[in-house]
């Protein structure tokens, strides 16, 4: 409820005023009784590649594959774990070991039983070899023991305290041993048409067109799920999905993946509300990243100067249309288990930049201009343009030109993290449930590798970080490693290798015919085995 | 492309003649305002606009009409409609004459070569044409945008690229047509070298189909430069007619003005160059215009 | 005179073999101009934080091999008719292409028959009533049809019919999950089609509505019209009798040139519509570097072309004798 609060705060009222009215309708159906059956449909873009997240966790794929999968936990509002495949779990003294007991009685889609073998194959020849992500998460485990059919145990060279955070199944998917084990898992056909144990199955995927999921009739959390089937639309132009969901033909869009301004709009409607829980596991933070192999944004002075010239107030209403809160640090503020305001802050104060050029000794010319800059951004949507339509206004206005430029999806990443072609880059990226997985990229130095989209393409370089960074990574005392989190952030705050901008709210689109589809901090992510449709 | 209709064998007319019958012409006639009217547009920009295009001068989404001083309301960002229609005619007339001037000038020449000389020059030229018209046009021009990044310049280059195969075919036909006439024959025999041939006998005779072509060429890339700001591939830096319908795409159903307005002005323009495309096809084919 | 039509279809098909070998070329290196391959991009999607990985991923696709080597082996494995494989969407880019080819088919070819049906009757009316009121009417309305941008159309078609009407669905290619059959599903797919049919027609309508109407002023004045006018018919009777079918010529050619035109215009129209065809395919396959696709898609496309120009140029060899195929 505290989260609920604090967004109605930062929201424009009418957002706030959909909000009170669905926490009256949410009150109102959690007494009202789950009904079988129904078709939801979902409003989707982009296609995904293919459907499993334990090789690559694209959006897209986790969306959908997280409800042909379950996890060995899932997770609630507070990012706190909750049971799913795994019914318990215990983390040793040293947080060098972590056992899981696993539910009984689960079988895979094809009939086969789940079991430990699955979740130990999975970790040691999925997670830790060839996902994205896994390889740096899982990089501690040594070996996994299965003592029996039911009981899993992770062995840690050290601890490890953010893989208790990892686990959903969009994160960590559980893929069947029988068959993937003497595979090459690249290139199985199970990737496409996955067998999972969730709530739904996979049934139809027509490319270009359409994606259906059929009930998995033996799941194990009888009666759940509730829904027939699910059905995904791919619908390639955003102001047609708003048609698609205005016109009823489909009832749901998630991560705000209708034009914000349509998003408004269909706000208003009598059968559509909106959503802006459900991404916690996601944590969506929009920063302005240096680089600072520039000569003239290697002076600390001017990207305070940069900071003091952007106004965040300016970027989160006009430019995110009010779906937002303005930043104050790289912990994006889901994350309130580590994230902290006791940081600097570059309040909006054009006199202040200017002062900071003029010290940093870059004064105008004769045409009022002190340097100019190239800026990339990244292309995902028409924020990032008018984004950059403002930085280049904000920043003529201290005398810093700006050519802005355009590009594809793989020339951004190419010029940025590979060439290193640009001066200032603007992006969003996941924070994740945990700042280790999700933040610590963009910070440490060792992850300073040109080739490797979304790491420190800032070339942010800080003995000092580092040793804070490391600390956080096997600190297994909760406090303490919030304590070298605060650190973390005010140092990131004082060096100011990027800026955060905007901790985005993403937005689910809902037809109010559908119920329960927000129900931790995987939102529409979940397996969606408690959503049901009211007739 | 209305004037890939072939334009028939051209008398050249006189030049009296030509304005009387084109000023006969209400649609021509009708067709030179508009275009006028978006030139003196382009040119007056700072004149009749105290804003820049990119200046957030007032409250995002504010309706035309609703805030005296700014007649067509302003953008998503707060920007003034009027001066990015001002200043977007700028660069949406600079993409359309410049491209189709690069378009003239390359189709010119491979025609008018590939005519003159036949043979093998004729073959290869031709089959090269052919490579690119067997492409469909928005696709090549979607690749090469995105292959050498969106910028005023590179649309240009893609919009040209597109277009000058159909000058070529169009000027490599008259060149046929031409190279057998009795003076270019008469020419050749008091032995005037080829290149003075085509430059003073040939091209200027294959004008008056080559300029009507060009001004709906013009319309045309003025609508491709659009379809492509559509799909995201227009210079984020310049303000055009396709970048401000591309900006207001989002907001489609919320405030429709916003795509309406450039839309309008593309609308008008492609519909002036069309008129005036016509206009001049007939004044100069005074034979077309008897019936 | 049979068998000279087959050397001169013999001799198209050689030439346009050689076509679509040059555009593989050409577009190969075209396309490995752009920053960045098709590792890039799924990489960044799914954050992938290790080089080494890149490496393994770029090995596999084959994109660690000099250029001209993969060339070599693109133009040796089309000659197999194999187009390669979508690492994108994890299949073969033939299956791919072709799978999204009908889509596209019906697209075109049903925009292509409602532009030269309305085209027809509204430039011979138009040429009938030459410089009066209903030829000012159709000019303007076909001059605006020209002129209005095909996407602005497509979404402005979207408000009134699917959103203020609810007549029509607002895109796809079907009703998703209705699992209809037989009669009532070409019903479904005909409800879908028609949007974006309408949208994508316009401008093709305004285009033959002058040429039918300019051809038509042109043959209304020959000699064998007059005569049958003479002999007593009926203006319309003679439009559509005798002057419409020689007036028709032009705008077949048209539509032989416009092909390319028209897939290159239903990439706009694809994406308003979400329909699932090539040109969508096409312009996702541009922005994710995948390659091999947009490689088929250009390479199915320009068969598509050179197919149809070889059967409008045997048509109008059929349609006037005058013409001597060589």
């Amino acid at each position: 409820m505290m989260r609920l609060v604090q967004n109605i705060c930062a929201r424009s009222a009418l957002v706030a005023l959909i909000l009170g009215l669905w926490s009256v309708a949410y009150a109102h159906s959690a007494q009202a009784e789950p009904q079988h059956g129904g078709t939801l449909t979902f409003a989707a873009n982009p296609e995904p590649p293919m459907l499993t997240s334990a090789l690559s966790t694209a959006g897209p794929i986790q969306w959908i594959s997280g409800k042909i999968f379950d996890g060995l936990v899932s997770y609630d509002f507070d990012l706190d774990p909750v049971p799913e495949l795994a019914t318990s779990w215990v983390v040793s003294e040293d947080g060098k070991t972590i056992t899981f007991t696993l539910r009984d009685g689960v079988t895979w889609h094809d009939g086969e039983p789940f079991t430990s073998a699955d979740v130990a194959y999975s970790v040691m020849n999925i997670w830790k070899e060839i996902h994205s992500r896994g390889r740096n998460t899982y990089a501690n485990v040594e070996s996994v023991d299965t003592p029996d059919d039911l009981t899993v145990v992770l062995n840690l060279s050290a601890p490890a305290p953010y893989i208790m955070n990892a686990l959903a199944s969009i994160e960590s998917q559980i893929l069947p041993e029988h068959l993937y084990a003497g595979t090459d898992p690249q290139t199985n056909p199970a990737n496409n048409a996955p067998v999972g144990t969730g709530p739904f199955k996979f049934g139809e995927w027509e490319r270009g067109n359409f994606l259906i999921l059929e009930r998995n009739e033996n799941y194990w959390d009888q009666p759940k799920p509730y829904l027939d089937r699910i059905i995904y639309r791919f619908i390639p132009d955003g102001v047609a999905r708003s048609a698609a969901l205005e016109a009823g033909e489909a009832d749901m869009s998630v991560l705000s993946t209708v034009p914000l301004p349509e998003i408004q709009r269909l706000g208003e409607l009598d059968h559509l509300d909106l959503e802006t829980r459900g991404y916690d596991y996601h944590s969506i933070t929009a920063y302005l990243a240096f680089n600072l192999e520039k000569e003239v944004l290697a002076d600390v002075r001017v990207r305070q100067a940069i900071a003091h010239a952007l106004d965040l107030n300016i970027i989160t209403n006009v430019v995110w249309l009010g779906f937002g809160t303005p930043a104050t640090g790289p912990f994006h503020h889901n994350l309130d288990k580590f994230q902290t305001d006791d940081v600097t802050i570059y309040p909006f104060d054009l006199e202040k930049a200017e002062e900071l050029l003029d010290e940093a000794s870059y004064p105008r010319d004769e045409n009022g201009v002190r340097f100019s800059l190239s800026h990339s951004y990244l292309p995902f949507g028409q924020q990032f343009v008018s984004l950059a339509d403002y930085v280049r206004q904000a920043l003529s206005k201290i005398g810093i030109e700006v050519e802005t430029v355009n590009q594809d999806y793989g020339t951004y990443v190419t010029r940025v993290f590979t060439d290193r072609d640009f001066d200032i880059t603007t992006f969003f990226a996941n924070n994740q449930s945990d700042p280790t997985i999700g933040v610590e990229r963009f910070y440490w130095s060792g992850n300073f590798k040109p080739g490797v989209p979304f790491s420190n393409g800032a070339a942010y370089q800080s003995d000092e970080m580092d040793a804070i960074l490391e600390r956080t990574r096997t600190e297994i005392d909760t406090d303490a490693r919030r304590q070298a989190f605060v650190e973390m952030q005010q140092l990131a705050m004082k060096d100011l290798p990027y800026v955060p901008l905007v901790w985005v709210d993403m937005v689910t689109v809902y037809n109010t015919r559908v119920k329960d589809h927000t129900t931790g901090a995987l939102g529409a992510y979940s397996n969606m085995a408690d959503t049901y449709i009211e007739e | 492309m209305l004037a890939s209709i072939p334009a028939s064998n051209s008398v050249e007319p006189t030049r009296s003649g030509f304005w009387r019958r084109f000023a006969r012409n209400r649609a021509a006639v009708i067709g030179l305002v508009l275009v006028l009217i978006v030139v003196a547009m382009a040119l007056l920009a700072p004149y009749l606009s105290a804003n820049g295009p990119w200046d957030m001068v007032q409250r995002p989404y504010l309706w035309p009409g609703d805030a005296p001083g700014f007649l067509l309301g302003t953008d998503t960002l707060g920007r003034d409609l009027f001066s990015g229609l001002l200043y977007g005619a700028r660069v949406s007339l600079l993409i359309g004459l410049v491209a189709t001037a690069t378009a003239v000038l390359i189709g010119t020449a491979v025609g008018a070569v590939a005519g003159y000389f036949g043979g093998w020059t004729d073959t290869i030229l031709m089959r090269l044409t052919e490579i690119i018209q067997t492409m469909p046009p928005m696709i090549l021009a979607i690749v090469i945008v995105a292959v050498f990044t969106p910028t005023v310049t590179t649309v240009m280059l893609a919009i040209a690229t597109i277009s000058w195969p159909a000058i070529a075919r169009l000027v490599r036909g008259e060149t046929l047509r031409l190279r057998n006439t009795e003076f270019v024959q008469s020419c050749l025999a008091l032995g005037m070298n080829d290149g003075r041939i085509i430059l003073t006998q040939i091209l200027p005779n294959c004008l008056a189909p080559v300029v009507v072509t060009a001004s709906v060429m013009v319309s045309s890339a003025i609508l491709i430069e659009a379809g492509l700001a559509f799909l995201g591939l227009s210079d984020p830096d310049m303000m055009s007619w396709g970048l401000m319908i591309a900006t207001g795409r989002e907001a489609l159903r919320t405030a429709w003005y916003i795509v309406t307005i450039p839309g309008l002005a593309i609308l008008f323009t492609v519909l002036g160059l069309n008129l005036l495309g016509d206009g001049l096809n007939d004044a100069l084919n005074p034979r077309l215009k008897e019936r | 005179m049979q068998s000279r039509t087959l050397r001169y279809v013999g001799k198209r098909l050689l030439q346009g073999l050689l076509t679509i070998v040059a555009i593989a070329g050409i577009n190969f290196l075209l396309l490995n101009a752009l920053p960045g391959d098709v590792v890039d991009v799924l990489a960044g999607e799914a954050d992938v934080a290790d080089i080494a990985y890149l490496e393994e991923l770029r090995a596999r696709f084959g994109l660690d091999q000099p250029l001209h080597q993969q060339l070599l082996s693109y133009l040796g494995n089309l000659a197999q008719a194999d187009l390669g494989y979508s690492f994108r969407y994890n299949e073969p880019v033939l299956d791919l292409v072709l799978g999204r080819l009908p889509a596209t088919l019906l697209l075109m070819v049903s925009a292509i028959i409602l532009a030269a049906f309305f085209g027809i009757v509204l430039g011979v009316t138009a040429a009938r009533f030459a410089n009066r009121l209903p030829d000012t009417l159709i000019s303007v309305l076909s001059l605006l049809a020209y002129a209005t941008p095909v996407f602005w159309i497509g979404l402005m078609l979207i408000v009134a019919f699917s959103i203020k009407l609810t007549w029509l669905p607002s895109g796809g290619f079907s009703t998703v999950g209705a699992n209809l059959s037989g009669l009532s599903y070409v019903a479904d797919v005909a409800r879908h089609m028609i949007l974006p049919t309408v949208t994508l027609a316009l401008f093709y309508m305004a285009l033959y509505t002058r040429i039918i109407r300019a051809s038509m002023l042109e043959v209304l004045q020959l000699d064998f019209v007059r005569a049958a006018r003479a002999r007593g018919m009926t203006r319309r009777g003679v439009a559509y009798a005798h002057a419409l079918p020689n007036a028709i010529l032009p705008m077949i050619t048209m539509v032989g040139i416009q092909v390319g035109h028209i897939l290159g215009a239903a990439v706009l129209v694809e994406t308003v519509f979400s329909w699932p065809g090539m040109g969508r395919l096409a312009v996702e396959a541009v922005f994710q570097r995948d390659f091999n696709t947009l490689l088929g898609v250009l390479l199915l496309s320009s068969v598509l072309v050179i197919l149809t120009n070889l059967i409008v140029d045997l048509v109008y060899a059929r349609l006037d004798p005058r013409i001597e195929l060589g």
